[in-house]
This record gives C-alpha cells, sequence and structure tokens, in this order.
C-alpha cells in the first residue's frame, strides 16, 4: 500500500520534555486513520509536527514524508500548499473575517497531481449551512459552523491528505456522528484522513485504522476492528463496563 | 529562571548552612568591600586628571539614572520611556532651589525625591491599565510633552535652561561638604551608586520585588493568589522613579547647569542600551553597560552624530543577535557545563515571556 | 478670530497628522508592531527629498518618489533584521529595536545633512488659492485631497481585496494564517514597506509646509500615537476623523489659547481618555 503521509522517527521536545518519542506512523491511500490516547499524550503535538505547525516553540526532530518527499524542513505555509491540510484544534477560522473571506484565502497551487479537487459548488454541498450564513464574521458562527468552515477551507485548499484534530470538540452529540459521515464519505472518495478524537467510540466507528498514542509513544496500531477489543482501548475509552462485561 | 541571577549566590548558601556557609558569606562580603575600595581609588590610580574624574562620576549617575529603568524593565517588563522626565525632574529640583535660595544639597535631594514620587504617581495612575507598547507610548509622549512645557515655560529657565548653579553643599553635622569638581563630586557620585545598587538588591529580596516577579510571569495566576497587579505595577513604577531623579539631581551639580536637553533622545538611549547590552535581572548591568558605553564615546568616539549611530546599532544588534545580554553570552561561551542547565531554565523563561506576550483575545 | 480660515487651517493640519499616521495604523494592526522610528522616518524620507531637490534639477514630484522608493528599501531592510523578532511577536524587544533604529537614523541623518534647519521648496507652496477672506496653498490642497484619496484607497484594499483579507488574517492570527498557506513573514515585510512608502509619501507632502530639521521626528509619533489610540488600534476610519478633529483642536488651541503648548494640550486629551476609558485601549 502506497502511503502518503508517513513520519519517520518523529520527535517533538518543548524545553527538556519529549511530547513525542520516535514515532513512526503511515496514511494509506484512501484510509482513515484515527490516533487515540489519553489528555497529555502528545495527540495534538504529533499532529501539529506533521503540518510542522505549532503555536509554542517546540523542536522537531526526525522526518515527514508526503507523497514520498521529505518535507520535514519545509515551513507550515508551504506545506499547506503542497496539500497537506491541517485543521486544528480550537481556533481554526478567523474571527474577524467572514465566511465567504475566509473562504477566499484559499488559493489552489500550481501542481495539481495527486490532490483532491473539489469545487466551490461540491464544498456547499457538503456544508448547506456555510452558504446561508457566508457574510457572517467567524465569531458569529457557532462551533459546529466554525467546524465546517474550517473543514470547506481545508477541501478548497485541494488536499492530498487531511488531518484533523478534535473535529468533535465542542459540538452537540448529534452533529459528531453527522461530522464524521461527512468525513468518512471523503475517505471513501479516496482522500486519506488523519483524525485526532477524545471520542474514540464515535472515530471507531468510522475509521479504518488506528494508533493508540501513551505518553508520546506509539503503543499499539491496528484495524479499528481489531483494536475496539483491545484492552487498553475498552479500558480507558470505552468504559468500565465493558471490560467488566468481558470478565463476567 | 526567577532566581537565575540570584543562583550563583544562592547555591553558596544552600547545601550546608553552618559554617561554611557563614564563611562563605563573610568571604564574598570582604571581597565586595575590597572591590568597593579598589573601584573608589581607580580614577586616582588612573592618572587623577579632572578628564579621568569627569568620566567616572559620569559613569556613576548615568548608572544609577539607568537603574531606575531597569527596575521597570527587569522586574515589570515594561519599558518605560518616561523616566526622563524623573532624570529631569531630579536636575531641576537642584537647580531651581539651589539658585533661587541657596539651599544645601540635603533640601534638593528631599525635593527630587519628593516631586519625581509625586510624577510617577500621576503618571503611573494614568498608566495603571496600560501595558506593553500603549504603556511604552504613554510614557514616551508624556516625556515629550514635559519636555515641551519645560522648553516654553519662562519659570524653569525655558529653552535656555538654568545656570550657575552653586557647588554641592551638604552639612553633614560635624563636618561640611562642599564640591564642585568631578574629583570632588567623585565620593559622592560612587556612594549614591552603592547606595543605589543597595537599595536595588533589597527591592529585589524584598516583597513587593518578589510580587512583581509573580505579575511579570503570570499576571493572571498572581491576581487569582490574592495580589492586586495593578497596584504592584503601580508601587514599583514609583519605587524607580527617585533613582533616576537622584541621578539627575547630580548630574545639575556636575555640569552647574540644566536645560530640556536633559530630555534628550540620548539619555533615554542610555539608559536602556545599557541594560540590554548586559542584560536584565542583572544587578550591575546597568553600571558595566554605561561603563562600557562611555568609554567607546569619550576614548573611541567618532563624532557626536557617529555615536549615535554606534549606540543605536549597539542597542538593535543585541536585541537581534543576543537578546539576552553580553553576560550571558559570555557565560554560555566559557561554561559548557554549566551552559547546559541555563539555557533549560532560560528557554522556559523565553517561554513564559513570550506567553506572557502573546496575543490576548 | 478668523473662523472660517482656522477651520481651513484646521482640515490641513490634520489631513496632514492622518496621512503621517496611516501607515502606524495599519502596521499596529496588522503587524503589532510599534514603530518608533516612524518619526525619524518621516525625517529622513523629508531630507533625501530636500537634498535631491537642491543638489540636481530634478523636479518635486520625481524627487519625492526617489524618495519613496528609498524609503521602501530602507523598510525592506529593516524588517528583514526584525523578522525573527516579530515572527514570535516579542513585542517589547521589537519596540525597543525600532527605537534604536530611530536613533540610528537620526545620527546618519546628522552625518549626511548636518544640524542646520532647511526648507523644501515646492512651487505649490508659493501657489495661493482665495476665496473671499480664507486662502490656502496649492500644497495644503494637495495634502487634503491625497489623504482622502489614501484612505479611501487604503480602506477599499483591506476591506475589499483578497490581499486585505491577508492582511487582515494574518493581524489575526499569523499562526492560522500558515495552515490556509499564507506566509506571514512576507506578509510582515509587505505591511512594514506600506508604513516605510506611506510615511515617506506624509513626509514629502507635509514636510515642505514647515522648516526641517534632522533632530525632527518626535512630535510626528506623540500625535500618531494619540491618533492610533483615539481612533482605535488598527481602525482605518477611526484614524482619519481623529487626525482630522485633532488638526482642528491644533489650529484653534494654538489662535485661542497658545501654539506653544499644543503638543502637550492633545496629550492631555489623550490622558483624560486613557483615564476615563482604558478598555477602549484594547489591541483587538
Amino acid at each position: 500500500m502506497t502511503e502518503i503521509l508517513s513520519a519517520r522517527s518523529l520527535t517533538v521536545r518543548y524545553g527538556g520534555n519529549t511530547a513525542v518519542h520516535d514515532v513512526d506512523l503511515g496514511i494509506g491511500a484512501g484510509r482513515m486513520v484515527a490516533v487515540a490516547g489519553a489528555n497529555g499524550a502528545g495527540k495534538s503535538t504529533l499532529v501539529n509536527a506533521l503540518a510542522g505547525w505549532s503555536r509554542g516553540y517546540p523542536v522537531v526532530s526526525g522526518d515527514v514524508l508526503l507523497d514520498g518527499q521529505n518535507i520535514s524542513r519545509l515551513p507550515p505555509h508551504q506545506r499547506s500548499r503542497g496539500g497537506l491540510q491541517h485543521v486544528p484544534e480550537g481556533k481554526n477560522v478567523f474571527s474577524e473575517l467572514t465566511v465567504e473571506e475566509n473562504l477566499a484565502l484559499v488559493r489552489l497551487g500550481e501542481d495539481h497531481a495527486g490532490r483532491f479537487l473539489f469545487s466551490r459548488s461540491e464544498v456547499i454541498d457538503l456544508f448547506p449551512r456555510l452558504h446561508e450564513r457566508r457574510h457572517h464574521k467567524g465569531s458569529a458562527l457557532s462551533g459546529g459552523e466554525r467546524q465546517m468552515l474550517a473543514m470547506a477551507r481545508a477541501l478548497l485548499a485541494g488536499p492530498r491528505i487531511l488531518l484533523l484534530d478534535e473535529p468533535s470538540v465542542g459540538l452537540a452529540p448529534r452533529l459528531i456522528g453527522e461530522v464524521l459521515a461527512v468525513v468518512r464519505s471523503l475517505v471513501d472518495r479516496g482522500l486519506p484522513v488523519l483524525v485526532v478524537d477524545q471520542n474514540v467510540r464515535a472515530v471507531l466507528e468510522f475509521a479504518d485504522e488506528l494508533y493508540l498514542l501513551e505518553r508520546g509513544r506509539i503503543v499499539g496500531h491496528g484495524s479499528a476492528a481489531s483494536m475496539k477489543n483491545d484492552d487498553r482501548i475498552l479500558k480507558a475509552y470505552l468504559g468500565d463496563l465493558a471490560v467488566k462485561g468481558d470478565l463476567q | 529562571m526567577i532566581h537565575y541571577t540570584n543562583s550563583v549566590e544562592v547555591s553558596s548558601g544552600d547545601g550546608s548552612i553552618g559554617r561554611s556557609a557563614r564563611y562563605r558569606k563573610s568571604a564574598s562580603l570582604l571581597l565586595m568591600v575590597i572591590g568597593c575600595i579598589i573601584v573608589y581609588l581607580l580614577p586616582a590610580w588612573l592618572g587623577g586628571s579632572t578628564v579621568v574624574y569627569g568620566l567616572f562620576v559620569t559613569i556613576a549617575i548615568l548608572s544609577v539614572m539607568a537603574l531606575g529603568v531597569d527596575v521597570v524593565l527587569s522586574y515589570l517588563g515594561e519599558v518605560s520611556l518616561g523616566h526622563t522626565i524623573f532624570w529631569a525632574i531630579g536636575g531641576y529640583a537642584a537647580a531651581i532651589p539651589s539658585t533661587t535660595w541657596d539651599v544645601n544639597g540635603w533640601t534638593t535631594a528631599a525635593a527630587a525625591i519628593a516631586l519625581s514620587v509625586l510624577a510617577a504617581t500621576m503618571l503611573g495612575l494614568a498608566t495603571l491599565r496600560t501595558r506593553e507598547f500603549v504603556f511604552s507610548l504613554a510614557t514616551y509622549a508624556a516625556a515629550v510633552v514635559v519636555a515641551e512645557i519645560t522648553f516654553n515655560t519662562d519659570a524653569l529657565g525655558g529653552s535656555d535652561g538654568i545656570v550657575g548653579i552653586p557647588p554641592l553643599h551638604l552639612p553633614f553635622g560635624i563636618a561640611d561638604f562642599t564640591g564642585r569638581s568631578s574629583a570632588d563630586l567623585w565620593p559622592i557620585a560612587f556612594a549614591l551608586l552603592l547606595l543605589s545598587l543597595g537599595f536595588v538588591a533589597r527591592f529585589r529580596r524584598s516583597r513587593l520585588g518578589m510580587q512583581a516577579l509573580m505579575v511579570q510571569m503570570n499576571a493572571p495566576l498572581a491576581t487569582s493568589s490574592g495580589l492586586d497587579a495593578h497596584r504592584v505595577r503601580f508601587l514599583v513604577f514609583v519605587v524607580s522613579a527617585p533613582i533616576t531623579a537622584l541621578a539627575g539631581w547630580l548630574y545639575a551639580y556636575q555640569r552647574a547647569y540644566v536645560g530640556p536637553d536633559m530630555f534628550d533622545m540620548y539619555f533615554l538611549t542610555m539608559m536602556l542600551t545599557s541594560i540590554i547590552l548586559v542584560g536584565t535581572r542583572i544587578l550591575l548591568a546597568s553600571t558595566i553597560g554605561v561603563t562600557l558605553l562611555l568609554i567607546q564615546q569619550n576614548y573611541l568616539s567618532i563624532g557626536g552624530d557617529g555615536n549615535k549611530v554606534v549606540l543605536g546599532t549597539v542597542l538593535v544588534l543585541m536585541l537581534v543577535l543576543w537578546p539576552k545580554g553580553l553576560v550571558r553570552l559570555i557565560v554560555d561561551a566559557i561554561k559548557p557545563a554549566v551552559r547546559r542547565r541555563q539555557t533549560v531554565e532560560l528557554n522556559d523563561g523565553e517561554v513564559s515571556l513570550r506567553k506572557e506576550s502573546a496575543r490576548s483575545r | 478670530m478668523n473662523v472660517a480660515q482656522q477651520a481651513i487651517n484646521g482640515l490641513v493640519i490634520g489631513s496632514g497628522y492622518a496621512c503621517v499616521a496611516l501607515g502606524w495604523t495599519i502596521l499596529l494592526g496588522a503587524a503589532r508592531l510599534v514603530n518608533f522610528a516612524h518619526g525619524q522616518m518621516y525625517m529622513l524620507a523629508a531630507f533625501i527629498c530636500w537634498f535631491i531637490l537642491t543638489r540636481s534639477g530634478i523636479g518635486y514630484p520625481l524627487a519625492a518618489a526617489i524618495s519613496i522608493v528609498a524609503m521602501a528599501l530602507l523598510g525592506v531592510g529593516m524588517q528583514l533584521m526584525m523578522g525573527r523578532l516579530v515572527m514570535t511577536q516579542n513585542l517589547t524587544s521589537l519596540m525597543i529595536v525600532t527605537l534604536g533604529f530611530g536613533y540610528i537614523l537620526q545620527g546618519v541623518a546628522g552625518l549626511l545633512f548636518g544640524g542646520a534647519p532647511h526648507t523644501i521648496t515646492t512651487e505649490l507652496v508659493q501657489q495661493k488659492i482665495q476665496f473671499g477672506d480664507v486662502w490656502f496653498t496649492s500644497q495644503e490642497l494637495l495634502i487634503f485631497v491625497v489623504t482622502l484619496i489614501l484612505y479611501g484607497v487604503v480602506w477599499l484594499v483591506l476591506q475589499r481585496t483578497r490581499q486585505g483579507a491577508i492582511i487582515r488574517s494574518v493581524a489575526e492570527d499569523p499562526k492560522l494564517a500558515q495552515l490556509f498557506g499564507i506566509d506571514s513573514r512576507s506578509v510582515y515585510i509587505a505591511i512594514f514597506v506600506l508604513e516605510a512608502v506611506l510615511v515617506a509619501l506624509a513626509a514629502v507632502l507635509v514636510a515642505p509646509r514647515t522648516p526641517i530639521l534632522t533632530s525632527m521626528g518626535f512630535e510626528e509619533v506623540i500625535i500618531t500615537f494619540v491618533i492610533v489610540v483615539l481612533g482605535g488600534i488598527g481602525n482605518v476610519g477611526g484614524a482619519l476623523i481623529v487626525g482630522m478633529l485633532l488638526g482642528l483642536f491644533t489650529s484653534f488651541f494654538g489662535a485661542l489659547v497658545t501654539p506653544a503648548y499644543t503638543t502637550a494640550a492633545i496629550f492631555a486629551v489623550l490622558l483624560a481618555f486613557l483615564i476615563a476609558k482604558p478598555e477602549g485601549l484594547r489591541t483587538r
């Protein structure tokens, strides 16, 4: 299987602390890969490092390959222009700009090889709410609408791969499934997606494979189906009841 | 990071509390006394000419001047561009009473302290809620405006300033001090420098000094633990003013003249450059910085405008290339073992400072 | 007192203020960069224009253009040096760096042009336009018109173009802008060049009205600061209105009270604002 995005010995340090330790991972074409782990396990640090981006000042070592090309030395805006689209956790749209302006910031690069191109109308079809609110400022949007806007922006940029950090945070439970279903539909069209989410139960419903991260290291990796029955996942994310149920 | 500059001193007293610590303490005290005596005698050893004494007195005066700014910069993390006001207040407080009523130096010094505290209170209250560049700009604007008022007010000597300031007269009960020349003024200038350094050293360990650091490091945390951040910032600002004012006070006696040129950009740039050249939160930073800069201006001078370029370039290059200052640059270069420990501390500090300045939204 | 004449003077002074403040308003709003060298850049641009006018046969428009280009290059150089500090948003250091740059520029100007006052003579300054008992010069009319056009153009660019949206996005969150494929660092350079160009343009327009000195520039910083704070940081429309109002204030205060303390009076207005409405100073 060809890997669209892969990391080799990726290590991220903050000051004296190592937040991500020697991580290898790969995301293949048309795969939806999830990363799970406790709070502070380094999930966000890991995806941010793949995008070469951070709000802090980390020291990153190791290699990141996009379509076989080493992009470790590229700044984040060049990775973005190259099709590595990252939707970070938290603030991920401009609140002083309207929906229209947020989307207009995006420009498709020259090189379209290997990229998934979405027309404006396709994106609007996916997120019709955005069209209704196109003249509203980012600050006037609800959490779910901002998440949609952030994803719409990433799609318009012609992604080779999409990184999503906590897409379900702050969403109503009903919306979580909706957003993940949209993501799944994109994956089914061939777009590889790496998703980090607290809501492991929901993510496991949609993802193909899952990496388990503990204290910055990968401690488990397998298909979503197999990981569903992994003790550590059951214990940590699917609740004690499930474990007890197993024991009885 | 908080204790970084103290760590060298503290570490000696850290391990074994007892004899060895006490010995080390008295040994360092002895070293300090010897050092002070050497510095005090230095101008005489260097030939004792008027030029040498003039340089030493000026170094002492400008060091004290910069020390006031250093308190605000190092302990509040704010850049005060209004300290030339206190500097000028000191000068005019020496000039006007001594020329008008022929009062002695104690009276004028008291006036300098009182007036600078009053001015700092007013400016501090006006800028209480401002931070970062708004604070700097407000203090800067205040300085430009006070300069304009001074320049245009005849009662303050107008653009000509005030000439004919009598020699500094300080009655000490049994003996009187009277001095005009730089050689005469050197003991006073040196004493003023030591007193100011001692005052700031005490301030660093005082409650207010600690609180100021807490507010600078993490204002929300300091506030939530019961500190009134505005009050702390205000007090530190007020405390810093008389230090700079006393420097201006002595400067007036040294030159026997004061004028609106005390608001010149030169003094402001000297204050900032001397500290940034050496590093913040280093007690002797302003003294070392002023010494280096004045040696350039006196012995390696390339003309007034050329010296401006030098001074400005030093300021820009230090901040762009070695923002931690010369002391840490040298320490890093000669002590690789110590360095590792420090870079961690420095990095931590950097992060917290940056967080501090990160956008508030 | 001729009220109409004072009002005209006020509008002329005010458009000069607003013109000088425009670049900084954008710079402060977009990059949160406080440029203390602003006043010295104004001074240097005026002197370059004066130098070209007196030492060559080149006319005023071309001399002004050369001065503007020179300042743009200077702006690129300054921003390249400050680049790292800008990206890490080390605002305190940046502020002091620009103060140092200002001091360097003052020294360089002193070395090149000496300490004597000079005048930029343009034909437009001598052309009087008279309406009844009020008059103004062509230069003053030019300042007024160009300022209004500049504000209009800048407002349109910022609000109606993609480039403007990019500047506003970087102003709001330079890190997030990177994920949108925007090279924040180049945007900062562009904004700083814009500041240099606008302050140079203001200098070549406004400086011919009064004698120029290498030691000038402080008042320009103070007035710009007042305009930016009262107008709302980064608010272009606010800056224009406040600039004009301050001009009228200066004109009438000078006529009714004394011209010697106008800067002080303007600053008193600012202090009152700082005390009464500190939340008006939100940086965002």
